[in-house]
């Protein structure tokens, strides 16, 4: 325990220390509130310029073959009513007139005309935009409140969903458990890396033959993984926390959800089996990035199989929707149970709620049974790979020699 | 071949990589206090014969025997091992790296920042505490090492070349502190080429050739068996008809 302790510390400590740590949890942050801020400024700006527009006045005149204009409404816009196109179309180029709109006989085939002075390219929006506000608003003063709100797409819904008699949310359901796959992915891509090349830097600095003649290959390797988990949620939280100040700052202006998050269903069986497929999943990945780790010679060429690795974690997602709709499948039968695509499906399918507990616990045990065989083959490959400073080490070579193998 | 004041007991050792043979049949003991020097010409598996000892290597046969129990890390032995390959954390400082092989071989951190304090006092490289190894000289690396390697007072100390790439002046601080570990009780094995300094510091030698021991006893007693020839001129006449491999 006291090496386990002074290495966890050792590689807590001087990771901490480094700014690459640093620039990585807040760059995430940083491009988020980078993009946020884009967006709110963007909003801000175009809202304004919308008041701005509205309240700008430009002397127009319109000619309505339509009949659809109401002249009430024209009227109070300072709008006069021309019956000849071309009057209309020779005041503007004359500079009487800032606008002229030509509303044709039927507006279904044939386009609305607007003829203006030119204000600049986004300023000539405010043209088009009047035209459209007065037909519009003609219109919707001919039509019963009620139907223009049904076309209009501003009618509320309230839907209720029953399971087993029980009132269900499935969105809000699967919010808490799904997280779970979240955070799963959140800590492979950002640690992955460094999980890969973890074990390297004692062979490519050569002080492996000092590490293991004092302490054992096992302790080492669970003192970086523990290390490595702990990083991740130091960054997480270094992550979230300007996220959080973000949503309750600003979330009413970036037009974000907004979850109730006091009244989130927690179904405290699917967040258990969540949590216990996140662990054994991250366990599972973390030994096979260490294993490849411990079996190159340099960190150069074992960040070369990151890709291999991420093809296991990010293809599963290419069969989303029948892990949602078709749960049943063999594909996503065989998905679910082949230990290197197992997290993905696993986790989603819990999170959606079509995981049942016979299929939560097969699942659990092939991730626990694999996560031990990996991590078990990583601390050999790393033992047995110590002194092979310039080659790659193959797992066959693991089991088919057998004079140099190390003892401990 | 086997004493009751060995420390380290070696009967029988074979050692094979596939099809090639490094150790054939090697027996030698080292006793309790002694400093005993491993000779041998480049690839004669002077650095297998550690490696094997230490449980880094696995014998193809025979026993190596520290204390009568094959060594681990859980031994109950002070170890203080200076392989032939060697690096510590590149990107650390100094005071780091020492602290943490002293945490690691048991010391408080209190005990291992005093130890290295006064360590790097005395090789000259008290500035250097806080600074990355990276930025150190190939020479005061190597002291650094050093100091890692002697922390918390060894019993049993394996240098393996450790004079290799020092100046006159650190190879004579480094033969300094060997001694002092001599005269503390310490057991010494030395790997090296250097018959300078296996004449000052070695009671016992062996000489290993073809995977055997070609030469094993005090240095009188070699010497006697050569009628009289400097340790150099034994090393050449054993292994002078030798190409010279690179590799252990």
């Amino acid at each position: 325990m006291h090496n386990l302790h002074t290495v966890f510390s050792f590689e807590v400590t001087r990771t901490l220390k480094k700014k690459s740590f640093w620039i990585t949890a807040f760059a995430f942050p940083v491009v988020i509130s980078l993009v946020f801020g884009i967006i709110f400024f963007s909003n801000q700006a175009t809202e304004q310029a919308s008041v701005e527009t509205k309240n700008q006045k430009f002397s127009f005149a319109y000619t309505d073959e339509s009949q659809r204009i109401n002249t009430q409404l024209a009227s109070q816009l300072h709008a006069t009513m021309l019956s000849n196109k071309q009057a209309g179309i020779s005041q503007v180029k004359a500079g009487i007139l800032d606008a002229y709109f030509y509303y044709p006989s039927d507006i279904t085939t044939h386009k609305v005309e607007v003829y203006a002075k030119d204000v600049g390219l986004f300023d000539n929006n405010r043209y088009k935009a009047t035209a459209e506000a007065l037909l519009q608003q003609s219109t919707v003063a001919t039509i019963p409140q009620e139907t223009t709100a049904i076309l209009q797409n501003k009618i509320s819904y309230a839907a209720t969903t029953y399971k087993d008699g029980v009132e269900y949310d499935g969105f809000k359901q699967l919010i808490a458990p799904g997280l779970f796959l979240v955070l799963f992915y959140i800590l492979i891509s950002m640690f992955g890396g460094q999980m890969l090349t973890s074990t390297t830097e004692e062979k490519e600095n050569r002080v492996i033959e000092m590490i293991l003649t004092t302490i054992q290959a096992r302790t080492l390797i669970i003192g970086k993984i523990l290390s490595l988990i702990v990083l991740a949620l130091i960054q997480i939280v270094a992550i979230m926390i300007p996220l959080i100040i973000i949503y309750l700052q600003f979330g009413d202006r970036l037009s974000l959800p907004n979850i109730d998050l006091a009244n989130l269903p927690l179904d405290p069986l699917r967040i258990a089996i969540g949590a216990g497929l996140f662990t054994l999943s991250f366990l599972l990945f973390t030994g096979l990035l260490v294993a490849v780790g411990a079996a190159m010679p340099t960190a150069k060429e074992a960040s070369g199989f990151f890709g291999v690795i991420m093809v296991f974690i990010f293809g599963p997602l290419y069969a989303i929707s029948l892990f949602v709709s078709a749960p049943q499948s063999q594909l996503v039968t065989f998905l679910s149970y082949f230990p290197l695509t197992a997290p993905i499906p696993l986790m989603l399918r819990n999170a959606v709620g079509n995981l049942s507990i016979t299929e939560a616990l097969t699942g659990i045990g092939v991730l626990g049974v694999s996560a031990i065989i990996i991590l078990s083959l990583a601390i050999r490959l790393f033992r047995y790979g110590a002194l092979e400073y310039s080659k790659r080490l193959s797992v066959s070579s693991l089991f088919v020699t057998k004079n140099n193998t190390p003892r401990r | 071949m086997s004493h009751s004041d060995a420390l380290v007991t070696i009967n029988h050792f074979r050692m094979e990589f596939g099809n090639q043979t490094v150790i054939s049949d090697l027996s030698f003991d080292i006793k309790k206090g002694e400093t005993f020097g491993l000779l041998g010409a480049n690839g004669s598996g002077k650095t297998t014969v550690i490696r094997a000892l230490l449980g880094i290597y696995q014998p193809s046969a025979g026993e190596l025997l520290i204390n009568n129990k094959t060594y681990t890390v859980d031994s109950d032995i002070k170890l203080g091992y200076l392989p032939e390959e060697r690096g510590l954390y590149k990107k650390e400082t100094v005071m780091t790296v020492m602290t943490y092989f002293g945490r690691l071989k048991g010391m408080t951190k209190k005990a291992a920042v005093l130890w290295s304090l006064e360590y790097l006092e005395r090789v000259g490289l008290a500035h250097k505490a806080t600074t990355r190894l990276d930025k150190l000289s190939g020479g005061q690396q190597q002291k650094i090492q050093l100091g890692v390697t002697i922390m918390n007072n060894p019993e049993l100390l394996i240098l393996d070349e450790p004079t290799k790439g020092f100046d006159p002046v650190n190879r004579r601080l480094l033969m300094n502190i060997i001694e002092e570990h001599q005269r503390a009780g310490a057991t010494v094995i030395f790997v090296t080429h250097q018959m300078e300094e296996v004449e000052r510091l070695c009671d016992r030698i062996i000489l290993l050739k073809d995977g055997t021991a070609s030469a094993y006893g005090t240095i009188d007693h070699i010497k006697e068996t050569y009628a009289g020839a400097s340790l150099d001129d034994i090393f050449v006449s054993i292994y002078g008809d030798e190409p010279k491999a690179e590799e252990e």
